[in-house]
């Protein structure tokens, strides 16, 4: 079963295995060791040469894949290591890398995987089944506590990794795991021969911050370090080992030089695009998208509206159990937020139409579940999409007890004037606009809503500490399209299970259900089953409204109009993910002013 | 002698005040640098717990305070937290970078509103002095941001200029001429925001002190023997009214880390401006903290040589 | 003398604007009209499409053309500029509340004379009413600072010795010191139910307390200097009480300072709530404030598209603008008193 998933998949996306290379009069002056098995990508005919360069928002904080746990460093680090197995960005389904083949055992507990031989490393060391073991073993190292570490950890225990011999490793889970090849995605494989002491010496997470020397860095990506400078840019250079070849058999990548700047903020990043400083915009807002289309023709820009994201913004409200705390007036509010039908009313009353149009200009969904129209695999599309009606949002009040005063104040059973606050992160200044029509659409509700735009930190503090808050908007997704990415959300017991956070047991009986069927997906195997499952969980949160979903931005970026073989994708790493296929389309072109 | 070692060991101490203070109040406000692994889903409570014992946020605040002191002692000023090595270092390179822009900016301003301020004084109240007064104060009411987005358009829009950063991304650090030419166009842009934004209060005070100055017995005694011109201003206006502005400009070296700190971050300048925006938001509490005692130092430092120029050149001070 | 009466007249109109900002303006600052984002201001129309010279003043009502980015008018209806019109409920002190505006148009025409915000939100009438937070805001401040500043810099020159250098010392430590972790702090410990503009003129009082070591240096240097002048030291001869010297001859000398200090301080505190804004620490929405509505101008894509969000910025200079000339005529008779 295994293995014919794995043909289809090589032959959906061109990666053709190959043992040995017939070194052709076309192939360039790169060095081909025999027996090297290298990936053909087939797609990918391109010029080499040149310098691409790339503006960041922020500086990255390192360059240690076991580290990263920002968007800066992840996109760097991305582009100079390598992974066993692969999510294609395109498709969103997995495909071979580092490993060419593998097998699952019929408990779906084991996998041996084949890795391809005579790979080296960009500093030309030998790449084999040692470096995956010292992978996995500093990845799980508690002493590390790298970030990535918890993704590892199925069914309570860290998955094993054993060596069978030079160029096979066994991986074994202690329990069933829907799509453990995706486990593997993103997991860069380090070179054991330049961070093994540091392992022993219990100092690897002080290594390869980003003032590490170009010559003690190694990975298995498309580029390799060549200069860092501190507050400014990041140069890699083409790694001449890298493990893919074009059609012609040419060793990718084709551009020699990858450049990132970085920029202080979204303005900067856009501003440097537009004056042709930098070749790839990566995400954008859809204001910024909209003034750079009106220079579209005449600055030369290839600019790209990829449709629906992957990730969701939602209104939710302070449901935490707050025994324990000093807070009786928002313990009194929570009469009104826990009753279903007020939650349904204010979703009714909610114009995301509004939000589509006036936050995100138009480049965005409206949503009612929390997977948005950009994952094609996982949404439940039967789910019920009532649209914006204030007269239905006040009939479910009245049927729930509550009433109009003369003034127009919705008043509660008690004869409580219904009052909150929405906070909101006043970095993130989409969300705290969602939460200002927000306010003005439960105005007509009678409802006396407050928007409190709060510095990040502070806010986390109040959702995750101290519970001192009556709702706020906020926004999850955008990492993988697949279920199990959800887990912490939904699970009663999950960090991210914002609106009740540390449920022993579940609170409510549709909890539970959700428990269940959470639990109950990630151990099944068969694709279609698992979506049935998760179209329930769907269709029981879209019931009970724990999160008030809000709309979805399209992910938006754009290049020059010069660079071939962009395909920009609506996952993360949106437009360097097959950056070692990109190229110059003229001849002698590079950033370089 | 005495007076200067008196000031030194009153800097120490106000260097000691400003670093507990500073201390404390991130201590007293919300929210922690590794909040943001709590939010990722990916991340793991454990994991989290391991990073802050791993980083010595568990220690009690006096424990790390001492820690800190004793960092300081070796010349590291603490670990940041986001990346890992020592806040000296990381302050040191992007300072470098601040200075490149603020010193000559700084120089540029006094340049500027000396001559012009004089003038402006010994013409008070006609129709040039009436608009660059109300000039000035037109560009005081401006945010310095603002200032700098508008200039950057400005860029984009004619072509003539980088729009942000201090290299070309394509510039070879081994040919030192071209580098300096290439870091001399880049700088140009932040270089005019900030003397914009600078300029305005300096301008005013040389003004303010100068009418002050040219209203003092000695003046009017100077000119009513005859003395007119720039030798009136020279001789007897400037040295009057050198006191305040001798103050102010101790005053100005504290701008020469803080002023441009906006401007940079818009313009992608790497000085200190785009860590300390970065580590703010993000509670690296090592680096703020690191970066207030620099700007403390570089405050109490004018402040003392100031004094020392006072003191050297006003012998009313020396009492 | 006469641009004396000039500077004080316009200062006065500036702040009765400010004041009656909910009868001057047509609309109520936070309603929103969503079909209507970032609208250009209306144009203010006498002669119609056909030709012909209305004596009243009319506007066309605009809509988004296509894709939204531009506004074209609809000439068939024209909406003459009304007075004195009936509108939104507004209250200019607490108790006095009225919905008479000074002018308006019919709906669904809109009166927009500086345009519209993203939400649709008429810009001139959240100018008037961001104004009369800011300066409010911008006075509280200044006036923590400076009466903290005046007491202590009065108390550090007059008295001398150890408590001088005490107070001189604290003032070092308090221009160095990063307050706005103290702000983190302070808004941590807030409610969130407290009203939003009742939050941040709080927030504004705490930053111009600690604001107050500048002006104390000020004050310091011109006690010091009147302390020693010839009639207070006769003054002390003659057997006066410190109270009075101090009352009577040193504190005198000190108004020329702070009325400088205050012309100088109210355009710098308003300022500085671009930046509390933008971490979190300005006025929320919907409520409208000077230093928010500049943050929004902050963004690129607002500075470079819409022109007349540009608004705030102008408000801001011409209050600045006004009470630097204060200042300069404080001064002036200042010096004249002096001589």
């Amino acid at each position: 079963m295994a293995q014919r998933l794995m043909r289809l998949i090589g032959t959906m996306f061109g990666a053709l295995l190959v043992s040995v290379l017939p070194l052709t009069a076309a192939a360039p002056a790169a060095l081909f060791t025999p027996g090297e098995e290298l990936q053909v990508e087939r797609a990918a005919t391109g010029r080499p040469g040149g310098r691409l360069v790339v503006a960041l928002r922020a500086e990255p904080r390192t360059l240690n894949p076991l580290l990263v746990a920002d968007a800066p460093s992840r996109e760097v680090v991305g582009r100079m290591t390598g992974d066993l197995i692969h999510i294609n960005r395109l498709s969103q389904a997995i495909e071979p890398a580092l490993a060419s083949a593998w097998t699952r055992s019929k408990d779906g507990r084991e996998y041996t995987l084949t890795l391809r031989k005579g790979l080296r490393f960009s500093d030309g060391h030998p790449f084999d089944a040692d470096d995956v073991v010292f992978t996995f073993q500093a990845l799980l190292d508690a002493r590390v506590a790298s970030p990535q570490r918890d993704l590892l950890i199925v069914g309570g225990k860290p998955i094993d990794v054993k060596k069978v011999d030079e160029y096979h490793v066994r991986v074994s889970l202690a329990g069933p795991y829907a799509a453990a090849e995706r486990l593997f995605d993103s997991v860069a494989i380090l070179p054991r021969h330049l961070l093994e002491r540091a392992f022993m010496e219990g100092t690897l997470q002080e290594a390869w911050t980003t003032q590490v020397a170009a010559g003690a860095i190694a990975g298995l990506g498309p580029y390799r370090l060549k200069e860092y400078v501190a507050g400014q840019r990041l140069v890699l250079e083409r790694n001449p080992y890298y493990w893919k070849v074009d059609a012609n058999t040419r060793r990718l990548p084709y551009i020699d030089e990858l450049v990132f700047l970085f920029t202080g903020n979204e303005d900067a990043q856009v501003i440097r695009f537009q004056s042709g400083e930098s070749d790839v915009l990566g995400r954008v807002g859809a204001d910024n998208f909209n003034l750079l289309m009106k220079d579209q023709t005449s600055r030369r820009f290839q600019l790209a509206d990829l449709g629906p994201s992957l990730e969701y913004n939602f209104l939710f409200f302070n449901l935490n159990d707050l025994s324990g705390k000093n807070l009786p007036q928002v313990a009194a509010r929570q009469r009104w937020f826990t009753d279903v039908h007020f939650r349904r009313a204010v979703s009714l009353a909610i114009d995301r139409d509004a939000i589509v149009r006036l936050v995100f200009k138009g480049r965005g969904v409206p949503l009612w579940g929390n997977v948005t129209p950009g994952n094609r695999l996982w949404q439940n599309t039967s789910l019920p999409r009532p649209a914006r009606s204030v007269a239905d949002a006040r009939a479910v009040l009245k049927t729930a007890g509550y009433s109009w005063r003369s003034d127009g104040a919705l008043v509660d059973r008690q004869g409580q004037k219904v009052e909150f606050t929405i906070a909101t992160s006043a970095t993130s200044a989409q969300r705290t606009e969602m939460a200002t029509l927000i306010q003005a659409d439960l105005k007509e509700l009678g409802m006396d809503v407050r928007v409190v735009p709060l510095e990040f930190r502070a806010l986390l503090d109040r959702i995750l500490d101290t519970f001192d808050y009556d709702a706020s908007v906020q926004g999850f997704g955008g990492g993988d399209a697949d279920p199990n990415g959800e887990m912490n959300v939904w699970l009663s017991r999950g960090t991210n299970h914002y609106w009740r956070l540390g449920q022993k047991q579940p609170a409510t009986p549709w909890e539970a259900e959700i428990d269940r069927l959470m639990q109950q997906q990630l151990v099944t195997l068969d694709i279609p089953e698992r979506k049935r499952l998760y179209d329930r969980v769907q269709m029981i949160i879209a019931e009970n409204v724990p999160f008030i979903f809000l709309a979805t931005p399209h992910v938006l970026v754009g290049a020059r109009a010069d660079l071939g073989n962009f395909q920009p994708s609506v996952l993360d790493h949106y437009t360097l993910w097959n950056v070692e296929q990109l190229y110059f389309k003229s001849q002698g072109r590079s950033n370089g002013r | 002698m005495r007076f200067v070692l008196s000031r030194l060991g009153y800097s120490a101490l106000v260097l000691l005040s400003v670093s507990v203070l500073t201390f404390a109040l991130l201590e007293l406000s919300p929210g922690e640098f590794f909040d943001d692994l709590k939010v990722d889903g990916r991340v793991g409570s454990g994991t989290v717990e391991a990073l802050r014992e791993q980083a010595g946020l568990t220690d009690s605040a006096v424990t790390r305070y001492v820690k800190w002191m004793g960092s300081v002692a070796r010349g590291e000023f603490g670990i940041s937290l986001a990346r890992r090595s020592p806040v000296g270092s990381l302050l040191w390179e992007r300072t470098r970078n601040t200075l490149m822009l603020t010193a000559p900016a700084m120089l540029v301003c006094w340049m500027i509103a000396l001559p012009l301020g004089l003038w402006m004084a010994r013409h008070r109240g006609r129709l040039a002095d009436r608009i660059l007064s109300t000039g000035s104060s037109t560009m005081l009411a401006l945010p310095d941001l603002l200032v700098a987005l508008a200039l950057l358009l400005l860029a984009l829009r004619t072509g003539l200029f980088p729009a942000g950063g201090m290299h070309s991304a394509g510039i070879d650090s081994q040919r030192a001429l071209d580098t300096l030419r290439d870091v001399a166009i880049h700088a140009f842009l932040p270089f005019c925001a900030l003397v914009i934004v600078l300029l305005p209060p300096v301008l005013r005070h040389v003004r303010a002190s100068a009418i002050e100055a040219i209203d003092a017995p000695a003046v009017r005694a100077a000119r009513g023997h005859g003395i007119r011109g720039w030798r009136l201003t020279l001789r007897y206006i400037l040295p009057l009214s050198a006191n305040p502005l001798i103050s102010l400009a101790g005053l100005s070296c504290a701008a020469l880390v803080s002023a441009s700190l906006m401007i940079e971050v818009v313009m992608s300048w790497p000085g200190l401006g785009p860590l300390l925006v970065e580590s703010l938001l993000a509670k690296d509490v090592p680096v703020v903290l690191g970066a207030s005692m620099l700007a403390t130092i570089v405050l109490v430092g004018g402040n003392l040589l100031a004094d020392l120029a006072l003191f050297a050149i006003d012998p009313r001070v020396r009492t | 003398m006469k641009r004396a009466v000039t500077v004080v007249s316009v200062l006065v109109g500036l702040h009765l604007l400010i004041l009656l900002a909910g009868f001057v303006a047509p609309y109520d600052p936070t309603t929103q009209v969503r079909t209507l984002p970032f609208a250009p201001p209306s144009r203010i129309h006498f002669v119609d499409a056909a030709g012909i010279f209305h004596l009243r003043p009319f506007v066309y009502a605009s809509a988004p053309d296509g894709a939204g980015d531009y506004y074209v008018e609809d000439m068939s209806v024209r909406y003459p500029v009304r007075f004195f019109t009936r509108g939104a409920r507004y209250s200019i002190v607490p108790g006095i509340e009225s919905d008479v505006h000074v002018a308006g148009v019919d709906a669904p025409g809109r009166l927009t004379l500086a345009g519209t915000d993203g939400y649709g939100r008429d810009v001139f009438s959240r100018v008037l009413h961001g104004a009369r937070v800011s300066v409010t805001a911008g006075l509280l401040a200044t006036l923590c600072a400076l009466f903290v500043g005046t007491v202590l810099g009065t108390l550090a020159g007059f008295t001398g010795g150890v408590v001088d250098r005490i107070v001189m010392r604290a003032a070092d430590v308090f221009m160095a010191v990063p307050w706005l972790y103290l702000l983190f702090a302070v808004r941590a410990a807030l409610p969130l139910h407290l009203d939003t503009r009742a939050a941040f003129l709080l927030l504004v009082a705490v930053l111009g307390v600690v604001g107050w070591a500048r002006p104390s240096r000020l004050v310091r240097g011109i006690v010091l200097s009147a302390k020693e002048r010839a009639y207070v030291r006769v003054a002390e001869g003659f057997g006066a009480s410190p109270l009075y010297v101090l009352r009577r001859h040193v504190l005198p000398h000190t108004y020329g300072v702070v009325l400088t200090q205050a012309g100088l301080l109210v355009p710098q505190f308003i300022l500085a709530e671009v930046t509390l804004s933008f971490l979190g620490l300005g006025i929320g929405e919907p409520e409208a404030s000077l230093g928010s509505m500049l943050g929004t101008l902050q963004q690129y894509h607002v500075l470079a598209s819409y022109w007349w969000m540009f608004a705030p910025a102008i408000a801001l200079v011409a209050v600045a603008a006004g009470y630097h000339a204060l200042t300069s005529l404080a001064h002036d008779r200042a010096r004249l008193v002096a001589s």
